[in-house]
């Protein structure tokens, strides 16, 4: 999957010494399938969530599939 | 007798004079039965569960602890409820009753609502109710039942006080002819802040409710759905499943849920319970039990929907219902839901009941969604998967013939008097044969 957005910031991957830019990352939750722009290594492809994100956003889409 | 009798001891009440009765499971053949026996009106014996093993269906919770409890223990279980310091499950749902009027005469009601004159609660009466639940149960989910809600003028004011004291989530249970005829009085529910309805919807043929409701009401129910669609208002379709007349429909009720998603937002089974004045007990012909409605759901979606997907609480009594949790993707439904294999741990009733809650409040619940480009992605995500989900679950009552104290004593839907007590739905509704009842008035 090519990126759509790729903008470099201040992060920078602690293993490759690259600064992490902006794509489109696969995410898989329970049978959900999504694609979302996330904080990625260009070299070795980690990828980097935030505290916010994880508490936030990341954590209302959990809830939003979670059953009984 | 050519039965083994399990492991399973019980306790039930007589169905003619409603004393407490020590009863036992048993299974013979891949069913299961409750054996009891009353010293003044003889053995009952009523099917539970037919098909898998029922015992594997089971999960162990811890119960919860009531912080305020309405009544003592005093006469035992099910003499004191209100609720009492030995029950085990918080509220989830509380019922409030806002009329016994109805306009509908079904044949099958739990609630033996009749077209009558009786007086309806006035808004002070009501206001008082919702701040006893607030007391003792915090801001559960509301239900407003009866009779028949839609034949009070002031419904709208009556959702309004719910959602002033902080109620999160109110529904509104219906035959939906009132919001099919008049879509002004849809509309001021909506601005009340009604979430959902739970709508009676036993099938899309005209011959089941000629029979179970005594006219033909396919067409209101559409016409109720699309104004519930216009306003926003989350629609839930809530079959009576009754041998002979609608379990060959399971099948054609969920595909027109799923064709009038994302307002239907799922289908919730109840299969038939006796309760009211009847002439004679029912046989077990005349039940169909959990299994079965899963089974159905399995073969008559031609296995769109699998058994794995759907499974048993974790708020209520596992006895007492299953659910399943999906995703639409093109038309067919896929699982989020999937059956832990591994039932053996002991799970904290009071986490069941607030993800129970949660659930409801947020998969029952419909808003229009607005088409914005500038969301982000997440916020796509979610407002995807607000319009995407579906739920499919079930649940049946116990009445006298089939009703398990320790199911009682599980219970999280509770129906609220107006002495300001939480009676548990079933117990609350549970008649002997002459119709005569513990709790309701």
């Amino acid at each position: 999957m090519k990126d759509h957005i790729e903008t470099t910031t201040a992060w920078v991957c602690d293993k490759c010494d690259k600064a992490l830019v902006s794509q489109k990352v696969k995410v898989r939750y329970l049978e959900g399938n999504f694609e979302v722009d996330l904080l990625k290594c260009p070299e070795c492809n980690m990828v980097f969530i935030g505290e916010d994100l994880a508490l936030g956003k990341i954590l209302e889409v959990e809830k939003s599939l979670e059953d009984k | 007798m050519a039965f083994n009798p399990l492991s399973m001891p019980l306790e039930s009440l007589c169905p003619i004079c409603l004393c407490t009765l020590d009863a036992y499971i048993y299974e013979k053949g891949v069913n299961t039965y409750m054996h009891k026996e009353c010293l003044e009106h003889g053995v009952f014996t009523t099917i539970l569960w037919r098909g898998d093993s029922m015992r594997e269906w089971i999960r162990t919770k811890e119960g919860a602890h009531i912080p305020n409890p309405i009544t003592k223990v005093e006469k035992g279980c099910p003499y004191d409820c209100g609720l009492c310091s030995a029950h085990r499950q918080h509220t989830c749902t509380a019922l409030i009753e806002v009329t016994k009027r109805c306009n509908l005469n079904c044949h099958f009601c739990f609630a033996d609502a009749l077209d009558g004159k009786s007086k309806d609660p006035l808004l002070e009466q009501i206001q008082f109710q919702y701040e006893s639940i607030l007391k003792v149960s915090g801001k559960c989910n509301i239900q407003l039942s009866g009779g028949e809600p839609t034949v009070r003028d002031d419904l709208a004011d009556i959702i309004r006080i719910g959602k002033e004291l902080g109620f999160p989530f109110i529904q509104v249970n219906t035959n939906g002819i009132r919001l099919a005829k008049d879509e002004d009085y849809v509309k001021a529910l909506k601005n009340a802040g009604l979430n959902s309805i739970f709508l009676q919807f036993d099938g899309i043929d005209d011959a089941i409710y000629k029979k179970l409701r005594g006219k033909a009401l396919f067409e209101l129910k559409c016409k109720a759905i699309e104004n519930c669609r216009k306003y926003g208002i989350g629609v839930v379709l809530v079959p009576t499943i009754v041998p002979n007349i609608n379990v060959e429909s399971i099948g054609d009720i969920i595909r027109f849920g799923l064709s009038h998603s994302p307002y239907v937002r799922g289908v919730h089974f109840q299969p038939v319970s006796y309760f009211g004045r009847i002439p004679k007990a029912p046989s077990d012909e005349d039940r169909i039990t959990l299994p079965e409605v899963m089974e159905c759901i399995v073969s008559q979606t031609n296995h769109m929907v699998n058994l794995e997907s759907m499974q048993p609480p974790g708020c209520e009594n596992a006895l007492c219902s299953f659910n399943g949790n999906y995703l639409i993707e093109e038309g067919v439904l896929k699982p989020v839901t999937k059956r832990s294999c591994c039932s053996t741990n002991i799970e904290k009733a009071e986490v069941g009941a607030n993800k129970a809650k949660a659930f409801v409040a947020r998969n029952w619940s419909y808003e229009k969604q607005v088409q914005d480009e500038k969301l982000s992605d997440w916020d796509k995500i979610l407002s995807a998967i607000q319009n995407n989900t579906f739920s499919i679950s079930g649940m049946v009552f116990q009445d006298a013939w089939n009703v398990n104290l320790e199911r009682i004593r599980d219970c999280c839907i509770h129906v609220s008097t107006t002495d300001g007590k939480l009676i548990p739905f079933c117990m609350y509704n549970i008649t002997n044969m002459e119709g005569k009842s513990l709790y309701r008035d």
